[in-house]
C-alpha cells in the first residue's frame, strides 16, 4: 500500500547511508564471504608471528599477546572499507552512471561517502563477529587495555574509516582518465596496507619507511587504532596520535574535493 | 517567462588522435596529439515556462552534450546557458533543484532496494517538506499507477514499468523543467502512448516546462509543438514541428531503376522534366527525382520518365514527418534552401 511511506524527512547524506545500507543487506553473503576471506589471512600471518614468537619473547616491544591482537584487529579494521567499495565508486565513473548523482543537489564526495558508510555499517556488523568468534574462541585475543582505551579506539577507527575512504574516494578519481581500475586498486591497497600497519607494525618497517609511515594519513587508519586498544600510547601521547588522525582527516576532505573539482571540470562525462 | 536560454553557447573536446597499430599507439604514448572537437557550435536558443521542446537530431549531432550543459554537468568553452535565471555549471547543486532528468538507458533508481525506498531517499535529497512530499507522492503513485510496483526491487521491474518508475523518481521534487533524453527507447506501443499521455497530463496540471530529445517521431508530434533541430553542432531548424511537414510536405520522390547502365541518365532527364523536378544519379542503374507535388502529379514525372529511360522498376516515396527527418538527417534536404514553401 501506498500509505507504507515513511513521512518523516531525514537529512539527505543520513537517507543515502541507510539506502545504501539497505542494498548491502540483499549482499550479505556475498559480503560475508569476502570477509571469511580476509580471515584466512588472519590465520597465515598468526602462524608466521607464532613461529617467530617462538625464539623471542618481545619482537620491537610487542609481546606474542599483543602481537595475535595486533594480527586479528589489523584485518577487522581494515575490512571495514572492502573492495566493493572502491569498485562502486570506480563504476560509477566508468559506465557514466555518474551522471545521477550529478543531477542532483548532492556533493558528489560527500554522496560517496554516505554510500560507503552504509556499506560499512553491514560489513563492520561482519567483521566485528568474525572478530570476536576467531579472536576470542580461536586466537585468544586481549580485551582492550582499559575502558578509556577501548573509548579511543572506537573514536579513531571511526576517524581512520573515513580517511581511508576519502583517500579511497580520491584514487578512483584517476579512473576519469584512466576508465580502468584495476591496476589502480591494487596499488592503493598495497600502499596502503604496509603504510596503515596492516601487513606489519610501524616499528618493524625499515627506519626510512617508518619516518614517512609516523607522518602518512595511513596511520590513523590501522596503526593508531590498535596501539590505543593495547594501551601502548596514553595520555598525551594518545591525544597526539588522534590529532593526527583528526587533521589528515580533514586535510582529506579538502584534498577530495579539490581532486574531486580538477577531475570533473577536465574531464567528459562517459556515454551519451 | 523565458526559462531556459543558450546564448552563442559552444563546447568542445579535445580528443586523443592515435595512430593505427602498435606504432601508433607507442607514439601516443610518447607524444600525444590532441584533436579539437566541437560538440556544441554557437547554438542560441530560448524556452518560455511551460513549452515542450523537441530537441532532435542524428547520433553525434550534440544533443547529449546540449543537456549535460544545460543540467550543469559540463562546463561551456564559451557562451552563456542559463536556467532559471542561474548558471548550471556554477551553480550546479541550486540547478538540480529545478530540474529533473530521465535517461531512457539508465534508471535513477537504486537497484537492489524497493522503488519505495528510492523515492523516499530522493525526497530527502531535494529536502522536500513532508506534506509536499505526500501529495507529490500520492499523484505520482495514482497517475502512473505505481502502488503494485512499490515494494519491488528496481532489478525485478520491465522496461516499461521502470520508466514508469523512473518517471516517478524525477518530478519527486516538482522540479520546473524535466529533461527527457530518450525516454521511450525500447518501450513497446502500449507504453509509450501511456507515457505520452503521462507528460501530458503533467504539462497540464503543473505546467511543466519538457525539453524532450528522442529519435521517436511520435512523441514528437504528439507532445512538442516546437522542434529544435540540431546537427553537427548546430541548430538547423527551430520552430513548429507541424511546419517542417508543411514546408517539405509538397515533396515527393520517385526512385528509378534502370534495366541498363546509364551512367549520364540524370542530365539526359532533366531536360525533359519540369523545372520544378530535378534528378540525381545514385548510381549507373539508380536515379533519385525530386519534385513538387503542387506542380506535378507523380504519374506526368513517371511518363517523362518512362518516354526516355529504360525503366526497370520504380517506386513512390511517401513524405512523412519521419522521412522529412530522416532527410535532414542524412542532409538531402536543407532548411535554408527551400523558402519556396
Amino acid at each position: 500500500m501506498a500509505e507504507q511511506i515513511r513521512l518523516e524527512a531525514r537529512p539527505k547524506y543520513v537517507s543515502i547511508a541507510l539506502t545504501s545500507f539497505q542494498q548491502a543487506i540483499t549482499y550479505r553473503i556475498t559480503t560475508l564471504t569476502n570477509i571469511a576471506l580476509t580471515f584466512i589471512w588472519v590465520f597465515i600471518i598468526y602462524y608466521l608471528w607464532k613461529a617467530a614468537f617462538n625464539e623471542k619473547q618481545m619482537i620491537q616491544g610487542f609481546t606474542w599477546d599483543d602481537m595475535r591482537t595486533y594480527v586479528v584487529l589489523a584485518y577487522g579494521i581494515n575490512a571495514l572499507i572492502g573492495w566493493r567499495i572502491s569498485s562502486n565508486m570506480m563504476q560509477t565513473i566508468r559506465t557514466g552512471e555518474i551522471l545521477r548523482d550529478l543531477t542532483r543537489p548532492l556533493n558528489y564526495c560527500g554522496s560517496q561517502l554516505s554510500i560507503a558508510t552504509g556499506w560499512a555499517i553491514v560489513e563492520g556488523i561482519i567483521s566485528l563477529i568474525l572478530t570476536i568468534i576467531v579472536g576470542m574462541v580461536f586466537i585468544g585475543i586481549q580485551t582492550p587495555a582499559s575502558v578509556s582505551a577501548g573509548l579511543l579506539f572506537v573514536l579513531a577507527v571511526v576517524l581512520g574509516f573515513f580517511t581511508k575512504a576519502l583517500i579511497v574516494f580520491s584514487v578512483s578519481l584517476l579512473t576519469f582518465w584512466t576508465l580502468n581500475g584495476v591496476g589502480i586498486s591494487w596499488s592503493r591497497e598495497a600502499v596502503i596496507n604496509i603504510l596503515s600497519g596492516t601487513i606489519i607494525p610501524l616499528t618493524m618497517l625499515p627506519g626510512w619507511l617508518q619516518a614517512v609511515a609516523n607522518v602518512a594519513p595511513m596511520r590513523g587508519i590501522v596503526n593508531t587504532p590498535i596501539l590505543l586498544y593495547l594501551g601502548k600510547v596514553e595520555g598525551w601521547e594518545a591525544a597526539k596520535l588522534l590529532g593526527l588522525s583528526a587533521a589528515w582527516l580533514v586535510a582529506m576532505i579538502f584534498f577530495a574535493n579539490w581532486a574531486w573539482q580538477t577531475a570533473f571540470n577536465r574531464v567528459e562525462i562517459q556515454g551519451g | 517567462m523565458t526559462i531556459i536560454t543558450a546564448t552563442d553557447l559552444s563546447k568542445r573536446f579535445k580528443r586523443a588522435r592515435k595512430d593505427p597499430g602498435f606504432k601508433g599507439a607507442l607514439k601516443h604514448l610518447v607524444k600525444p596529439v590532441f584533436k579539437e572537437f566541437t560538440a556544441v557550435d554557437s547554438v542560441d536558443f530560448s524556452i518560455e515556462e511551460g513549452e515542450s521542446v523537441a530537441y532532435v537530431g542524428p547520433n553525434g549531432a550534440g544533443k547529449s552534450t546540449t543537456v549535460k550543459l544545460l543540467t550543469g554537468i559540463l562546463v561551456p568553452t564559451s557562451g552563456e546557458v542559463t536556467v532559471c535565471g542561474i548558471h548550471p555549471f556554477e551553480n550546479r547543486q541550486e540547478n538540480a533543484r529545478n530540474i529533473g532528468v530521465v535517461f531512457g538507458q539508465r534508471t535513477q533508481l537504486w537497484w537492489d532496494i524497493p522503488v519505495i525506498e528510492s523515492l523516499r531517499m530522493l525526497g530527502d535529497i531535494y529536502s522536500v517538506p513532508t506534506d509536499q512530499f505526500k501529495r507529490t507522492f500520492d499523484e505520482l503513485v495514482d497517475v502512473l499507477e505505481l502502488t503494485p510496483l512499490l515494494n519491488v526491487p528496481a532489478r525485478q521491474l520491465s522496461l516499461g514499468q521502470r520508466m514508469r518508475c523512473d518517471l516517478a523518481a524525477s518530478l519527486m521534487h516538482d522540479p520546473k523543467i524535466l529533461y527527457l533524453d530518450e525516454p521511450t527507447i525500447g518501450l513497446d506501443v502500449s507504453v509509450k502512448a501511456r507515457f505520452r499521455e503521462f507528460i501530458k497530463y503533467m504539462h497540464k496540471e503543473r505546467g511543466l516546462t519538457a525539453m524532450l530529445t528522442s529519435h521517436d517521431i511520435g512523441d514528437i508530434q504528439e507532445l512538442c509543438p516546437r522542434m529544435i533541430m540540431i546537427d553537427k553542432g548546430q541548430i538547423i531548424y527551430d520552430g513548429a514541428f507541424a511546419e517542417v511537414t508543411r514546408r517539405f510536405g509538397w515533396e515527393q520522390k520517385v526512385l528509378v531503376t534502370l534495366s541498363d547502365d546509364t551512367p549520364a541518365a540524370a542530365s539526359a532527364i532533366s531536360v525533359s522534366l519540369p523545372a520544378h523536378a530535378s534528378a540525381a544519379q545514385d548510381s549507373p542503374t539508380a536515379l533519385t527525382v525530386r519534385f513538387d507535388s503542387r506542380l506535378s502529379t507523380s504519374g506526368e514525372i513517371i511518363r517523362d520518365l518512362a518516354t526516355s529511360l529504360p525503366i526497370a522498376d520504380i517506386s513512390i516515396e511517401e513524405t512523412s514527418a519521419e522521412s522529412i527527418i530522416r532527410n535532414l538527417y542524412e542532409g538531402s534536404l536543407s532548411f535554408s534552401e527551400s523558402t519556396n514553401g
